[in-house]
């Protein structure tokens, strides 16, 4: 984007703007106030509700000027504006005058309270007395679900919620209604809201209709909380999160600005998904250790417990959920040979792939998505998997119609022009996937197949890739030969075949394509074969090479590949060493590993193999309950960590607060438990150098505790070559002050523990922290990562403008990204690496006549923490099954009816499995016969390849089902309302911990 | 209506409106009609947008502007053009909710097939194949008839493919309103017709470049686009004749209110304000004097006694302080209350605002709320800055379209004419017009209880 920066005159002083933006982000960018509603910086300008006017003048001798609004009027050189000019700020006064004539005045009771980007604005435009004596008007509410409260009459109608809703996120379920002064914003019925980013509206709301209903469920005011900057723990994509606490309990998550990833928004899952910290399910206490003190766990207790395992061998299955550091230690201290990403070996080939494609292809961010003008989504569910990124993808898509309004002058804030420009035009789509998903609406072409036809779909690509660069396909009709040429030998039906034309014929046009694939699937051919396609595309070839995605499914999946090698183990060979006589392992450490795939029987199988047990976990869990030891561990929100995204992003999460001991982040555990077993280090480098690096190792026992997350980084730099430098060595920086958790509004922490003690409690202190458990401190804005956004006049999110460079721009005090190497030493064990067998075999699986169910993932459920929270649970839709309309015919259903669909299979050893499920049978048209998909899992050990049969289900199956299924709805209703009972209770209880760190020594 | 059609008898508009049976197509044919599309076929689109330039034509909705120039943006693409849309479209704006307006319901009702003809010449000269006449929900005959001439005109060819021989290809449809009066606007009568919100769009772009589905579209209103068939027939020096020292061409003129005989009448332009409300329409009723009139529909400025010799022409009203809008005459007379009067008009605008900007949104109701409490007898002297306030602050420029600072335009000219009724409401507590209130507020003198003389505002 060429900037081009004007000077312009506001209030006769001038100031350099960019032409890119209209006035309004310029007037903000140079933080200047002028208050706004309907505007928003990622959603542009309408002019709807006419807060921002400035007053415009001709030139030097205009004393009149006119009245314009700032949010439509383009930045031009020379331009004379004023904010102060009496008309304009009479008229911006006016317009808050107006809207209060219908909202209430229940500040007091509104969870937006403190906050609110209307008491912000009409503090701004002066409004202070009212005149208007007529009634309000009213509206009823409606449930909107679990997630989202509505307060309709709170309403001022800037309309940004249907703009984001629908315009922006691609919402169906929510609309406008009404007109005049009556115009209401909701759902043409009750009902829960439907879209993964509904919980945004909360925060695009300027006032409180849309309010965070579990935060208002245990409410306390913005300027109370204490917030730490933080990183999604659900997906891979790492969104920023600013999530706030109170009295030791997390309240709520809201997004905190980062330009590259997640901007403005973030998805559900992350904002509600949360509720895991404060669960029922938490593992609160150690298991299996003796205590001395009956107040707290000691140090020396660890180390009692665990003498006896002094220099034993154990096997350590980490895991992509939890932190780079504790993995890496988990590794270090078991060794490389015991190590284990938890991962089957049909996922590990997956790894091995996956670490050739990031090693070669840098991934974009999400700021880059938007910028792509054909992309291509490959047998991933992102709508579910990294709905953010879905929602980058829809965005990339209204490129076309920038590029058409741009064409007649019209620049893309524009966006009530543009769309009227736009109309139905995007940017192309493609979409080649096993389930329907929620971006099949915006693609231009969908296609449905089951995972061996995906991959075959794609070698075919490959070969009409490599065929174009040896003889020139330069019009539709040649690309249309050529794939006909190709289709003789690799038997395509005519729809994949013009599916792969259409690509080609795209792709031939775009400037800036992208392709996302992810390993939902566990598909490694796939992957392999997109690294083909990649590698086709040549410099000299009229086709531009795409950028590439993978998508893992956990928040921190890149980070445990990185430090996976060729000695790294897969599920199934943890098992074999498990029972190899030959070896005598003491036991096996689960770092945050609920190892969810495997089978009861298997579950069964490594509880009799594993001496010993160790799990390190923060939920209950099936391997938690049958440990031997067990070490209650911290949630993402309260401790510090990284945890590194799909592009390699390493980013570091701080703790929120500060846990009850004996919570202590994985690490630390890790570190007291290294101190007595032992930690693997390698030899100085002289002596190691030439040798196999299974000699190169030596056990040490590990003296001194690592107090802080600096001090466990540097003992990881001063001792492994490969680590990563993620923190700068403090002693090098000047001694900083921290930045305060608190806002310096908080209601002083003398009152905070009056109930308990009169005495002023010391803040909380822990080493090393950037930030402070307090109100003092460095404002929240003097960090690259605020911990949240607020500055003088802007209580709301929307203070962030005052600390980005320019609106959408990066922050005042940006760091530099980093992003960490990955290793692709797995593909050298051959084990992991594919062959032509394994491509042969499922060609076979594919001529029995079987059919491939697919599990369709769901934004709530298919991440394991976030599936924990009460709220999602309660919003949980019954069985249902997509099948095609032949099958459904032969079958005698018809759609919605209940069915009984009867899945079987025989395995290896001719076992024959099956599992019959009450389903709601749906009808999807272009479905091939051979493919079925579901919101429920098969039971192990059921494949994705099975045999199937429906039928009509009879009522009393049906009723014994739904009322199965309504027990776990009020099961999860009635979790809910024990966490809060027990959160209020601790509301009043929680002692504050004088310093947050480890255990005490004891 | 069409009974008081005066003696005038150069009436091209209205000269086949028969509102009991109207022309069918052959009856239409041979009375003249289809040779002015007959004439706009021969020429090409680019000779007949010169034809309608020079004509001088300015559109009848309201606003005054000149219908060549607008056509004159539409975007024209040579053959196989690649930047070419894949349509225009042409929609005639059939929604007329003005109050006091109903002269276009007197052309839909009683000469369909001149709109049919209208549209055809309209559509063929910007290159739109695909016609929409947007019909006010209520005019349910109008529809019936609009859909019977535009049977007729497809199974004589003048419709469908290929017209009458020509290249030239031309679908048009009837769409009967949900009804509100913001789809007069044209951009919000775009979007209804998308079955979108009936919310005005922002400008640019202008639906000449990107209009109805995003595509170049002209909006025009019946009366102008009726005008088309004449000037095509009979030439620019004709239409320019029939109103020498005006606006060319006749427009239809029209009065309400208590007058002796309401109706509409097609006068060469540019008549005054005291022969239509006169000599057509036959002055006040027994016993009524004259107070003020709005001069072209609800959303215009009053105008009094002292404005009546002031020609009906869109610059002279202008320069008097109003606009010509409709051509509609609302009178008011002496036993009416024009507090009430403005009240109700402001109502209207309130209960049809959109919803969209701030100032429409609130502030039309806000200003129903304060002028019902003066009505009501409950006003008080702050009331009336209040109004001033919310007058300038629903003014031109400060909203989002046109609505507001229309709806605005009969309060502040009331203000200004009408004052002393404002007051009188305020320091009595009582509205005088209404017999049945009685004073509240202070002791009224017996004399002082009666509404004020016609003169008391000037």
């Amino acid at each position: 984007m060429s900037e081009k920066k004007v000077t312009i005159f506001i209030d006769d002083v001038p100031y350099q703007l960019s032409t890119e933006d209209n006035l309004l982000a310029g007037v903000l960018s140079k933080k200047l106030n002028l208050p706004y509603f309907c505007w928003h910086p990622s959603m542009g300008s309408v002019g709807a509700c006419r807060q921002c006017a400035v007053t415009q003048f001709q030139d030097e001798a205009d004393q009149r000027g006119r009245i314009v609004m700032a949010c439509i009027t383009p930045v031009t050189d020379g331009m004379r504006i004023s904010i102060k000019d009496k008309a304009a700020s009479e008229f911006r006064e006016q317009v808050i005058a107006a809207m209060m004539t219908n909202h209430p005045h229940d500040c007091p009771v509104c969870a937006e309270g403190g906050e609110c980007h209307l008491q912000d604005m009409t503090v701004m435009t002066g409004h202070s007395v009212r005149e208007y004596q007529g009634t309000k008007r009213t509206f009823n509410n409606q449930y909107l679900g679990e997630l989202v409260g509505h307060e309709m009459n709170r309403c001022i109608t800037c309309y940004r919620c249907t703009r984001f809703y629908n315009d922006y996120a691609g919402g169906k379920d929510f609309g406008v209604y009404g007109s005049k002064n009556q115009v209401y914003f909701g759902r043409q019925s009750e009902g829960d809201l439907e879209s993964e980013f509904s919980g945004n509206l909360v925060e695009v709301c300027p006032t409180g209709v849309f309010t965070n209903k579990i935060f208002s469920s245990h409410y306390t005011r913005k300027w109370d909380l204490q917030s730490a900057p933080s990183v999604c723990s659900h997906c891979s994509v790492g969104c920023n999160l600013s999530i706030g606490e109170r009295y030791g309990s997390v309240r709520r998550v809201m997004n905190r600005y980062n330009g590259d990833i997640n901007g403005y928004f973030i998805c559900d899952r992350g904002r509600f998904g949360i509720g895991f910290v404060n669960g029922e399910q938490r593992i609160r206490q150690a298991k299996g250790i003796a205590q001395q003190s009956p107040v707290t766990l000691t140090k020396l207790d660890v180390a009692k417990a665990f003498s006896h395992f002094r220099k034993k061998q154990f096997i350590g299955i980490g895991s992509a959920r939890a932190s780079l550091e504790a993995n890496f230690y988990l590794k270090n201290m078991v060794g490389a040979e015991q190590f284990s990403p938890g991962y089957n070996d049909q996922e590990m080939k997956v790894a091995a792939q996956h670490t050739q494609l990031l090693e070669s292809i840098k991934a974009p961010s999400l700021a880059d998505i938007e910028n792509s003008d054909f992309i291509f989504v490959i047998a991933e569910d992102i709508s579910q998997t990294a709905p953010r990124m879905a929602l980058s993808v829809r965005q990339a898509l209204r490129n076309a119609a920038n590029d058409k309004a741009a064409k007649i002058g019209i620049p893309s804030w524009q966006d009530s022009a543009v769309r009227t420009i736009g109309g139905k035009l995007l940017s192309p789509l493609f979409s080649l996937q096993s389930t329907t998903t929620k971006l099949d609406d915006v693609s231009e072409k969908a296609l449905l197949l089951p995972i061996e036809q995906i991959t075959k779909c794609l070698a075919t690509f490959e070969n009409l890739l490599r065929l174009g660069n040896v003889q020139s396909i330069n019009n539709d009709k040649a690309v249309e030969d050529a794939i006909a040429d190709l289709v003789e030998q690799d038997q395509l039906s005519v729809a994949e075949q013009s599916f792969i034309a259409s690509i080609y014929k795209g792709l031939r046009k775009a400037n800036k394509p992208l392709f996302i694939s992810g390993t939902s699937s566990v598909c490694a051919e796939i992957l392999s074969n997109i690294a083909n396609i990649m590698s086709a595309f040549k410099p000299q070839n009229e086709i531009v090479a795409p950028e590439l995605i993978i998508v893992p499914p956990c928040s921190n999946s890149v980070g445990l590949l990185s430090i996976l090698d060729e000695h790294s183990l897969s599920i199934e060979q943890v098992l074999m060493q498990l029972n190899d006589p030959d070896k005598s392992y003491q036991g096996l450490i689960l770092l945050e590993q609920e190892l969810e795939k495997l089978s009861a029987n298997q579950i069964t199988q490594l509880r009799k193999s594993a001496k010993t047990l160790i799990v390190l976990d923060h939920s209950a869990h099936r391997l938690s309950s049958i440990a031997d030891i067990v070490l209650p561990v911290a949630a993402v929100t309260e401790g510090d960590g990284h945890y590194v995204n799909y592009q390699g992003r390493a980013q570091q999460f701080v703790q929120v607060h500060a846990p009850v001991v004996p919570i202590q982040e994985s690490w630390r555990w890790l570190d007291n438990i290294g101190d007595i077993v032992g930690i693997k280090v390698p030899k100085t480098s002289t002596e190691a150098s030439g040798l196999n690096p299974c000699q190169s190792v030596q056990v040490v026992a590990k003296n001194n505790d690592c107090e802080s997350l600096t001090q466990l980084h540097q003992f990881f730099t001063d001792t492994y070559a490969q680590w990563p430098m993620l923190i700068a060595k403090k002693s090098i920086e000047p001694q900083q002050k921290s930045i305060a958790r608190m806002s310096h509004r908080a209601s002083g922490r003398t009152a905070q523990m009056a109930n308990i003690t009169v005495h002023e409690a010391k803040t909380t202190q822990k080493l090393d922290d950037d930030f402070t458990f307090s109100m003092e401190g460095k404002s929240a804005g003097q960090s690259s990562d605020m911990p949240f956004a607020w500055a003088p006049g802007w209580n709301s999110n929307q203070a962030i403008a005052q600390f980005q460079t320019e609106i959408n721009g990066q922050l005042l005090k940006q760091k530099e990204a980093v992003f960490i190497p990955i290793s692709t030493k797995i593909t050298n064990n051959l084990s992991w690496r594919l062959t032509e067998n394994s491509k042969e075999s499922s060609a076979n699986n594919l001529a029995a006549n079987l059919l491939t169910y697919v599990h369709q993932k769901h934004v709530y459920f298919s991440e394991w923490q976030a599936s924990l929270t009460p709220e999602f649970q309660m919003q949980r839709q019954s069985n249902q099954i997509f099948i095609n309309a032949e099958a459904a015919q032969q079958a005698g259903v018809k759609k919605g009816q209940w069915c009984k669909v009867i899945f079987s299979a025989t395995n290896e050893k001719m076992h024959l499995a099956s599992q019959s499920v009450i389903s709601q049978v749906f009808i999807v048209n272009h479905l091939p016969f051979s493919l079925a998909f579901g919101n429920f899992a098969l039971c192990q050990p059921l494949t994705q390849l099975v045999e199937m049969s429906v039928s009509l289900a009879c009522d009393q199956e049906v009723t014994d089902y739904l009322a199965h299924f309504n027990d776990g709805l009020i099961a999860a209703k009635q979790s809910k309302k024990n966490i809060l009972e027990r959160l209020k209770i601790i509301d009043q209880t929680i002692p504050i911990r004088l310093f947050s760190g480890g255990l005490n020594d004891g | 209506m069409a009974e008081s059609i005066s003696n005038n008898n150069i009436k091209p508009l209205t000269q086949w409106v028969n509102l009991q049976q109207p022309l069918s197509f052959d009856a239409y044919c041979q009375a003249g009609g289809y040779q002015g599309a007959k004439v706009a076929l021969e020429h090409s689109p680019n000779d007949v947008l010169d034809i309608v330039k020079n004509s001088g034509l300015k559109g009848r909705g309201g606003a005054g502007f000149p219908t060549g120039m607008k056509w004159s943006f539409v975007p024209m693409f040579e053959d196989g053009d690649e930047n070419a849309p894949d349509n225009k479209y042409l929609v005639a704006n059939a929604d007329e909710m003005e109050p006091g307006t109903f002269k276009d319901r007197l052309l839909l009702e009683g000469a369909p097939h001149q709109l049919v003809e209208a549209m055809i010449i309209a559509a063929y000269t910007i290159g739109a194949n695909k016609g929409y006449i947007f019909l006010r929900g209520e005019y349910h005959l109008a529809a019936k008839r609009l859909q019977q001439a535009i049977d007729e005109a497809y199974q004589n060819n003048w419709l469908g493919e290929k017209i009458q021989g020509s290249s030239y290809t031309m679908d048009l449809y009837v769409h009967c309103s949900a009804g509100r009066y913001i789809c007069g606007e044209e951009t919000a009568l775009i979007n209804a017709l998308e079955g979108k919100r009936a919310t005005p769009r922002a400008k640019p772009p202008f639906p000449q470049v990107s209009g109805l589905f995003g595509k170049p579209t002209i909006v025009n209103n019946v009366e102008t686009l009726c005008n088309l068939p004449h000037i095509l027939k009979n030439g620019i020096e004709w239409f320019q004749a029939i109103a020498p020292n005006s606006d060319a061409g006749s427009k239809i003129y029209g009065a309400c209110g208590r007058v002796k005989k309401p109706g509409l009448w097609e006068l060469p332009m540019g008549p005054t304000l005291r022969e239509v409300l006169y000599d057509y329409a036959g002055g006040m009723q027994e016993g009524l004097q004259f107070r003020g009139l709005l001069p072209g529909g609800a959303s215009t400025d009053f105008l009094v006694e002292e404005h009546l010799d002031t020609p009906m022409d869109f610059d002279s009203i202008a320069k008097v302080g109003s606009r010509l809008g409709t051509g509609g005459l609302i009178v008011l007379d002496d036993k009416n209350c024009p507090v009430g009067m403005v009240l109700n008009l402001m109502r209207f605008f309130a209960q049809e605002s959109c919803g969209w900007c701030t100032p429409c949104r609130d502030g039309t109701p806000w200003a129903v709320e304060v002028l019902n409490r003066i009505e009501q007898g409950q006003g008080k002297i702050q009331d009336l800055d209040t109004l001033a306030k919310l007058c300038d602050f629903m003014w031109i420029g400060k909203t989002h379209c046109a609505l507001a600072p229309g709806a605005v335009e009969p309060l502040r000219s009331a203000l200004k004419y009408f004052h002393d009724d404002f007051l009188q409401h305020i320091e009595h507590g009582c509205c005088h017009y209404n017999l049945s209130m009685t004073p509240k507020r202070m002791k009224v003198s017996q004399a002082s209880i009666s509404p004020l003389s016609v003169k008391a505002g000037q």
